[in-house]
């Protein structure tokens, strides 16, 4: 079956301060219609940029994005228009995106009716409220005439996600969309979200920091884990949960706290050898992890760039030359030093 | 525990005065903190965590006031001194001596003009420590925390990255030796990683130098990890406080019981987690009677009428729950499934 | 657990050295090329206000030397050829010579100081002129900045100290009326309502920047008269300028007062004036830092009127006369002379931001780690 959408060899960079910063390098990515992927990974390792490339905010500085099989570049006209409305995104912070001096029923009611969703006021009043209730803001009579000022961030942050369901969207990147909202709100936000992607046969990429939540939310789908502007492990959720291949993402699974005392305090952590991360000035040759990898091999990781590879024994594709080559991880420290001296 | 209490908070009430009435930001709070324990405090977002710990160490805002209540500190000397009493200049001597504080947001925690050095020596010149006592310390806390301290010493704000300002925060915070350090959502926006090391950091000051801390969080797993002693508190109130293991484990309170319901754990494979339904109360015109009332799968008439007080539930496990054994029993049973 | 347990053998030196240097180093450079960079840029700047005054007299259709050519061959009689050799005379150019060959030959009189020589009050060299007024309106304009800055930094900073307070409450409205009156209008009250109405003062006999009948020197007399006789060009300065000087500081200190850090500065226990000298202060002042070129730049251009109607012997009132004369050298000289004025006042400000605001002086750059 033809993926939704596809990332291609995708490369992003920016020019900031006459540097090129390479934000993404060769991202390949596809997600199927009605799937839920999840991209995990430390502030500034390239999450949002990839999302915006997937709902088309920015295009690749090379690369090709693929439509249903069809390039970008291809749609054109009104299938261009509806292109658009297909792929949405949802903010971290709902109060960037919605305009405060303007009541709900506005903010619903605006796209509606640009975009030509409804025919009369009638019409009109029966989707915002079909809307509202699609996303738990009942009853809808309550919310409609309130301003976003007056909801509660969980409340505001369900405003901003029945926004992007006006136009219908195929796929929906939520970009920290939970982050910023309470814990106990949270997960009923979320579940609010796999409920939509089965009413209304949704992709999700869902961007987050919190591998626990993403382990929650994507538990029937996939997680990426990016490093540096590169997917250093892709795979079903249980597998790259249960079973991480890439160091980076053993080491991030092995730094999360736990919410369960006696686990999270015998839980055994991987000790990197540096705590700097690299800036995208001065990305590491090779593998852009192995400065600060435990397993680092000299000669081989720092001096060819890993592709994403099956390891053996693992059922994810995972981006580490040694693994992949031997099927295991030897410490750094064991390997210079045998004896353990 | 034996007698070592440090802080003793006694109904301590704070509000706000804001445009549209009195916010009841904080309701009776009443806690012990022992010597050497870390005391996690757990809630949602506006329950009133920050302010609890503002009017520890008096530094509210202008529009907030202390309206009940007692604060009683007891020195390493054994005497003990009423915060709540202390002058302007004693309170200034106090602070930082005795208790210091970790912000929220340690992005912002330091002057960006000003070298980390001259921070340290004007903390050390208000408490009448010598220059090179306070740079040999500083320098060694800086090591301790895992940063080269020289390069950090010598250092402006912007140039060190946000792991590295919150943990020279930390060893700023212990500089004077204090016996209470306060830590406002200290791992808040960082990292996984940079959480990792600075959890990892505290663990060993902490056995190395054996001070007490108040963790604000609302990462139950962090706060998991860290803590003796867990406080939850709910719209301005403590309503359960208890060891880590004890709370985590039999939780007796309807919230508590809800927050850890709705934490996604990773170690669990799939598994089911409730939300908590409605929004956090309004502190300006809370609920009469528990205010967890209208969120509360146990909420019975009792609840809507009457405050449940915090009593204690067994040894060092206090509650304020008209329902306690329900909770219990259902918490069982989820876990059991 | 004691202070003494904890704290490690003394540094060695070579530790010393380790951050010493490369720090010491990369400062200096950094701070030099910061410096660097604000100098060319204001070399820069004063070069193309150059260029383009001399391209306006000299190129433009209707530019003055072909309008004095007309007035001459009109009003004399001249033939063409004498009203052009009359009009290089002048403006003393060399018309016949390629615009080119004018404009270095322009570039390299002024480099000497040399502006040429007034068309008006033929004869007189432009840079007399200049070095004759400049130091009045230097005085008077630089004076009233002076004061109106310190004032309005100190009431603005009070009164976001007491916010909500009587002093906020008047001076927020004083400020906000004062910001939104120009200043002549300000002069002109001053002369109608001080002067006419209330008869404080003689407006005839504060013409001038001293009192004639004193003889100049280093006289207590003399110091005196001059300080008279600025005072109300002084005074409208600092009016016109200290509401906006107030609002800044007010909001400013507000914002700063505000933040994280001096919260977390008055938790260590730090006293009151430390917290708000090298704390609330410091950083509260930075963004009016950079205000500050701008106005000194319009407060020398705003001079004109203000000078004319006390009858200041500055700058702005030679340049209305120049500019009522058509003396056009004069005013090529002056408009020079502005510009190089707003360029030196960035120029301070910005090496005063940099010194101030570590941040400015190193570029953005944050080391991981
Ligand atoms: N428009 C832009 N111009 C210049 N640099 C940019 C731009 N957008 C992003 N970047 C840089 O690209 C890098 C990756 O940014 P991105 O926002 O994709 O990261 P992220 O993984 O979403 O991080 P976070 O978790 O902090 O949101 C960052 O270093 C960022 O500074
Ligand atoms: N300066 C203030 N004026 C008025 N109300 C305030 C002020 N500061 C806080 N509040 C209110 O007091 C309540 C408690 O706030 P507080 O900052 O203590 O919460 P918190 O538990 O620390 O929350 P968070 O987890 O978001 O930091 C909130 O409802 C908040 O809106
Ligand atoms: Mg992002
Ligand atoms: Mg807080």
């Amino acid at each position: 079956m033809t993926p939704l959408i596809e990332l291609k060899h995708v490369y992003r960079h920016f020019e900031v301060n006459r540097q090129r910063l390479p934000v993404l390098q060769d991202i390949n990515l596809s997600i199927a219609a009605n799937e839920i992927v999840c991209l995990v990974g430390e502030s500034g390792c390239g999450k949002t940029t990839t999302g915006k490339i997937l709902a088309g905010l920015l295009g690749p500085s090379s690369g090709e994005v693929l439509i249903e099989g069809r390039p970008r570049a291809s749609y054109t006209g009104r299938e261009a228009a509806l292109l658009r409305r297909a792929l949405q995104i949802v903010h971290q912070d709902p109060f960037a995106s919605i305009n405060p001096a303007h009541t709900i029923g506005q903010i619903l009611g605006f796209p509606l009716q640009r975009h030509g969703m409804v025919r009369s006021r009638a019409e009109l009043r029966r989707r915002i409220w079909e809307l509202l209730t699609l996303v738990d803001l009942t009853p809808p009579g309550d919310i409609v005439n309130k301003f976003p000022h007056q909801l509660s961030g969980g409340q505001r942050q369900r405003v901003s996600i029945a926004r992007v369901l006006t136009v219908n969207p195929r796929l929906i990147v939520a970009d920290e969309a939970v982050s910023m909202v309470d814990v106990s709100i949270r997960i009923g936000i979320l579940k609010m979200l796999h409920r939509l992607r089965e009413q209304l046969n949704l992709s999700i990429v869902f961007i987050t920091h919190d591998l626990a939540l993403a382990k929650y939310f994507a538990w029937d789908g996939r997680i990426a884990v990016m490093y540096l502007g590169r997917i250093v492990e892709i795979g079903r959720t249980p597998d790259v949960i249960a079973h991480p291949a890439h160091p980076y993402t053993r080491a991030l699974l092995a730094a999360v706290p736990e919410a369960d005392p006696e686990l999270t305090r015998h839980k055994q952590h991987l000790e990197l050898r540096s705590e700097d991360i690299p800036r995208l000035t001065e990305i590491p040759p090779g593998c852009a992890f192995h400065p600060r990898c435990p397993f680092f091999v000299p000669g081989v990781c720092d001096t060819r760039v890993p592709p994403l590879e099956p390891p053996p024994d693992y059922n994810q594709l995972a981006a580490c030359i040694p693994l992949v080559e031997t099927g295991r991880l030897i410490p750094y420290t064991e390997r210079v030093n045998p004896d353990g001296r | 525990m034996p007698n070592d209490v440090v802080v003793s908070v006694r109904d301590l009430s704070v509000s706000y005065l804001a445009r549209r009435g009195r916010v009841r930001a904080v309701n009776r709070a009443s806690f012990d903190l022992h010597a050497g324990e870390t005391l996690a405090l757990i809630g949602e977002s506006g329950c009133g965590k920050s302010t609890l710990n503002l009017a520890l160490i008096r530094q509210l805002p202008k529009n907030a006031t202390i309206d009940s209540g007692s604060i009683l500190y007891t020195r390493r000397d054994k005497s003990v001194v009423d915060v709540l009493k202390l002058n302007k200049a004693e309170l200034r001597r106090f602070l930082w001596s005795e208790f210091a504080m970790v912000f929220q947001g340690a992005l912002n925690s330091l002057n960006p003009v000003i070298r980390v050095s001259d921070m340290v020596y004007d903390t050390a010149a208000a408490h009448g420590l010598n220059k090179a006592a306070a740079e040999k310390r500083a320098l060694h806390l800086f090591e301790k925390v895992r940063l080269d301290p020289y390069r950090v010493f010598r250092a402006y704000p912007h140039e060190l990255s946000g792991g590295m300002r919150q943990r020279v925060l930390l060893a700023m915070s212990l500089l004077l030796q204090p016996q209470v350090v306060i830590m406002d959502e200290p791992t808040t926006a960082v990292d996984i990683l940079t959480q990792r090391s600075i959890l990892d950091v505290l663990q060993t000051l902490r056995e190395e130098l054996n001070f007490s801390v108040i963790f604000i969080s609302h990462d139950l797993a962090v706060a998991a990890e860290i803590a003796d002693t867990i406080a939850t508190m709910y719209a301005g109130d403590i309503v359960e406080v208890g060891p880590v293991n004890e709370v985590f484990y039999r939780p007796r309170h309807a919230y508590t019981l809800a927050l850890l319901n709705a934490a996604p754990r990773l170690s669990a494979g799939a598994e089911e987690l409730y939300s908590i339904p409605g929004s956090p109360p309004d502190l300006i015109h809370p609920p009469p009677g528990c205010k967890f009332h209208p969120r509360c799968t146990f909420a019975t008439e009792v609840c809507r009428t009457v405050l449940p007080p915090l009593v204690a539930a067994e040894a060092g496990h206090q509650v304020a729950c008209h329902h306690t054994d329900d909770v219990v029993t259902a918490y069982r049973k989820v876990s059991r499934a | 657990m004691s202070v003494k347990s904890t704290v490690p053998p003394a540094a060695s030196p070579v530790r010393q050295m380790r951050y010493l240097k490369p720090f010491r180093q990369r400062v200096g450079e950094a701070l030099s090329s910061y410096t660097a960079r604000v100098l060319l840029q204001g070399l820069f700047t004063v070069f193309a206000v150059m260029t383009f005054t001399f391209f306006l007299v000299r190129l433009m259709p209707g530019n003055p030397v072909d309008i004095k050519i007309d007035q001459l061959m009109q009003t004399q009689g001249l033939t063409y050829e004498q009203a052009r050799s009359q009009a290089a005379g002048l403006f003393d150019m060399d018309l016949n010579a390629p615009v080119g060959q004018q404009y270095l030959t322009y570039v390299q009189r002024v480099l000497r100081g040399d502006l040429g020589k007034s068309i008006l009050s033929a004869g007189t060299p432009v840079a007399d002129i200049i070095w004759r007024f400049l130091p009045w309106t230097l005085f008077s304009v630089g004076l009233g900045l002076l004061v109106s800055f310190a004032l309005g930094v100190l009431i603005g900073a009070a009164m976001a100290y007491w916010r909500g307070g009587i002093l906020d409450n008047v001076m927020t409205a004083v400020a906000s009326i004062l910001y939104s009156i120009p200043e002549y209008i300000i002069a002109l009250l001053i002369i109608l309502v001080a002067g006419v109405q209330l008869q404080l003062f003689q407006v005839g006999e504060l013409r001038g920047g001293f009192n004639p009948d004193v003889a100049p020197g280093f006289t207590l007399e003399f110091i005196g008269s001059i300080l008279k006789h600025a005072t109300l060009p002084v005074i409208t300065y600092v009016l016109a300028t200290i509401g906006g000087w107030i609002l800044a500081m007010k909001s400013s200190t507000i914002s700063t007062l505000g933040e994280d850090y001096i919260t977390v500065a008055k938790a260590r226990g730090l006293s009151e004036r430390r917290v708000l000298t090298a704390y609330v202060g410091r950083n509260a002042l930075l963004p009016l830092v950079t205000r500050l070129s701008v106005s000194i730049g319009l407060v020398v251009g705003g001079s004109v009127i203000v000078e004319e109607l006390f009858q200041y012997p500055g700058l702005g009132r030679q340049l209305l006369r120049a500019i009522n004369g058509r003396d056009y050298t004069v005013m090529q000289g002056i408009f020079l002379i502005i510009a190089i004025s707003v360029v030196a006042s960035t120029i301070i400000a910005d090496l005063m931001l940099g010194w101030l605001d570590p941040r400015v002086r190193v570029g953005q750059k944050a080391t991981k780690g």
